[in-house]
């Protein structure tokens, strides 16, 4: 089986020029994770999650601190927002590299790259290149599980 | 006396000075290489040789920082540090002139007996974590801490590494520098704090947005390992204790030092290895090659050489000849590192002594004069550094501009206070 079994194939992309703002807006509409940022021939050139944007508001202190139990709330910077000037940015400026998987490749080889990389989502890609769909580790692990049941 | 060994031995000592200065190579690496082109050079010379080298290193020093430096280590993961900026916080109830002076005591207090690095490393984090919380910029903060440990550290034999120099070169005991050091590193230090408080006006008078978010910073669950930090502080009060009446025992104070690290480890056996890696063996690597340098300019005659040109100053009055040690001494230690300015001075000032002068009020010059020219600038002294470079990550980035606007008169102020004192006090020291 290869991932394009449980990929999901209305995946919502955008163009790297698109602002930090209606990025943000884009992840709320659609509840999603991660946006694959698209050239114009739909060729994936680089990703950007909630946590990219997130990174924005976190206080500096966790760069520092290592163990934060003690500090119970975290007090003025729960009502900090990013300024207008960086939520104005194209996610060019805040996107990641992009890993993809071509459209052939194996369920459980797609797994554990996603577990070496960190990744929760990872974009789905023809032979040509062309970003056909997304899959998350609960899409394939659930696909890998389904197997179990034929297991006497 | 050759004139080509002296020539030569000054151009390695101060292209060193020169090229640490520069910064283009790390402080360590020129220091390494210009002892050995210093003992390279007395061999083929015939002015020094391996032996002397080794009896030009001060081992008292050497043990005392290390012994410390062990201590330090098995201290910082306890969350001992943590917890006292935590306690401040608390304490100040989310007021900014009240954290101000509070994180300000901490920091000098923990100064004056530890190392300044490992205390500003420490405190430093949790104030960024403090300021954020408040809603208010911890520049002003970072600064004054990093002021106040240099401050600090001068009233102790082992609060900063010029007065341990200075300490074992002399002969003074601990005592002494609470006698004659401590007083006056007092008063500068309130000096600074009121001065500090006037440059920060703008900031601190700011409301704190959240200043109730404080109250739940958790003192107990900072303190992550308390029965091992109990431990260590309970050998480390021994060690204070000892270093009181350590010149009565005849016993080094790097003897305590190491007894109290050997203590210690006994009683907390950590993992050695991560203890080990945390003492910065650079640090001594840097003093050891220093001392090796600064025995080729002995040896080669070329101290009696600077020495005699000080006499032609001593004819100068001793008072006024000391306040300019202060002035001259604090404003090489704002650009240079304190260390090798002092490993440098204290032969010339112990040749003086051979000469016929008295030294003794001598040393508390170099001693304020290189603990308080640390706060001149942004690379006057290593806490400057850290905070400096602590900051750059945060949202308001500490500048060598803002350093000379508000660095720079505390470090004025400090040495006119001491300069004031110890014109005062001349006749006691």
């Amino acid at each position: 089986m290869n991932v394009t079994t449980c990929m999901k194939r209305n995946v919502v992309s955008i163009p790297a020029s698109t602002s930090i703002r209606e990025a943000a807006a884009i992840f709320v509409k659609k509840h999603i994770g991660l946006l694959p940022v698209v050239d114009k021939n739909d060729k994936p050139v680089g990703v950007i999650g909630i946590r990219d944007l997130l990174k924005l508001e976190m206080p500096d202190f966790v760069n520092f601190v290592m163990d934060v139990d003690f500090v119970h709330d975290f007090g003025a910077v729960e009502d900090t927002r990013p300024p207008a000037a960086t939520l104005k940015k194209p996610v060019r400026s805040l996107m990641r590299p992009v890993i993809t998987v071509e459209e052939d490749c194996g369920l459980l080889r797609a797994y554990s790259l996603m577990l070496q990389q960190n990744l929760h989502d990872i974009p789905v890609v023809s032979k040509d290149g062309k970003l056909i769909g997304i899959a998350s580790r609960v899409d394939i692990g659930v696909t890998i599980l389904k197997a179990w049941e034929k297991v006497d | 006396m050759d004139t080509f060994s002296i020539a030569l031995t000054f151009v390695i000592f101060f292209g060193s000075l020169i090229l640490i200065f520069w910064e283009k190579v790390n402080r360590i690496i020129v220091a390494v290489c210009g002892s050995v082109a210093m003992l390279v050079a007395g061999k083929l010379l015939g002015f020094y040789d391996e032996e002397l080298a080794i009896e030009a290193i001060d081992f008292n020093t050497l043990g005392l920082l290390l012994g410390m430096m062990i201590l330090v280590a098995m201290l910082e993961p306890t969350g001992f540090f943590e917890y006292l900026a935590v306690l401040a916080a608390r304490a100040s109830k989310g007021k900014p002139v009240r954290l101000f002076v509070l994180l300000g005591i901490v920091t000098t207090v923990l100064a004056m007996f530890l190392d300044n690095v490992t205390t500003v490393v420490l405190i430093a984090p949790v104030t960024i974590l403090i300021s954020e919380i408040l809603g208010v910029s911890p520049l002003p903060y970072l600064m004054t801490e990093a002021l106040l440990s240099n401050v600090g550290g001068v009233a102790t034999l082992i609060g900063d590494p010029p007065n341990v120099l200075i300490g074992s070169a002399a002969g003074f005991s601990f005592n002494d520098f609470l006698v004659y050091s401590l007083p006056i590193v007092f008063f500068s230090w309130v000096g600074a704090i009121f001065l500090l408080k006037q440059l920060f006006k703008k900031e601190l008078s700011k409301r704190p947005r959240r200043s109730k978010a404080v109250m739940k910073l958790s003192p107990a669950e900072s303190l992550n390992q308390p029965v091992i930090a109990r431990r260590i502080l309970i050998v480390l009060g021994a060690a204070i204790l000892l270093f009181f009446v350590h010149h009565l025992l005849h016993v080094e104070p790097s003897l305590i030092a190491l007894g109290a690290a050997a203590v210690s480890l006994l009683w907390v056996q950590p993992d050695i290895q991560e203890v080990l890696k945390k003492v910065e063996w650079s640090v001594l690597v840097f003093f050891g090659s220093l001392f090796i340098m600064v025995g080729g300019l002995e040896h080669s005659g070329a101290l009696e050489m600077i020495v005699k040109l000080f006499e032609g100053a001593s004819g100068m009055h001793p008072v006024l000849f000391g306040v300019l040690v202060i002035w001259i001494v604090a404003a090489l230690s704002a650009v240079v590192d304190n260390v090798p300015i002092t490993i440098a001075l204290i032969p010339v000032i112990e040749g003086l002594g051979n000469a016929g002068m008295d030294i003794a009020p001598l040393w508390w010059a170099l001693a304020f004069g290189a603990g308080f020219g640390g706060s001149g600038t942004i690379i006057g002294s290593s806490a400057n550094i850290i905070v400096a470079t602590l900051s750059e990550k945060t949202r308001t980035p500490i500048t060598s501009a803002i350093w000379i606007k508000r660095g720079l008169p505390v470090m004025i102020v400090t040495c006119a206070i001491a300069s004031i004192l110890y014109v005062l006090a001349y006749p006691l020291f």
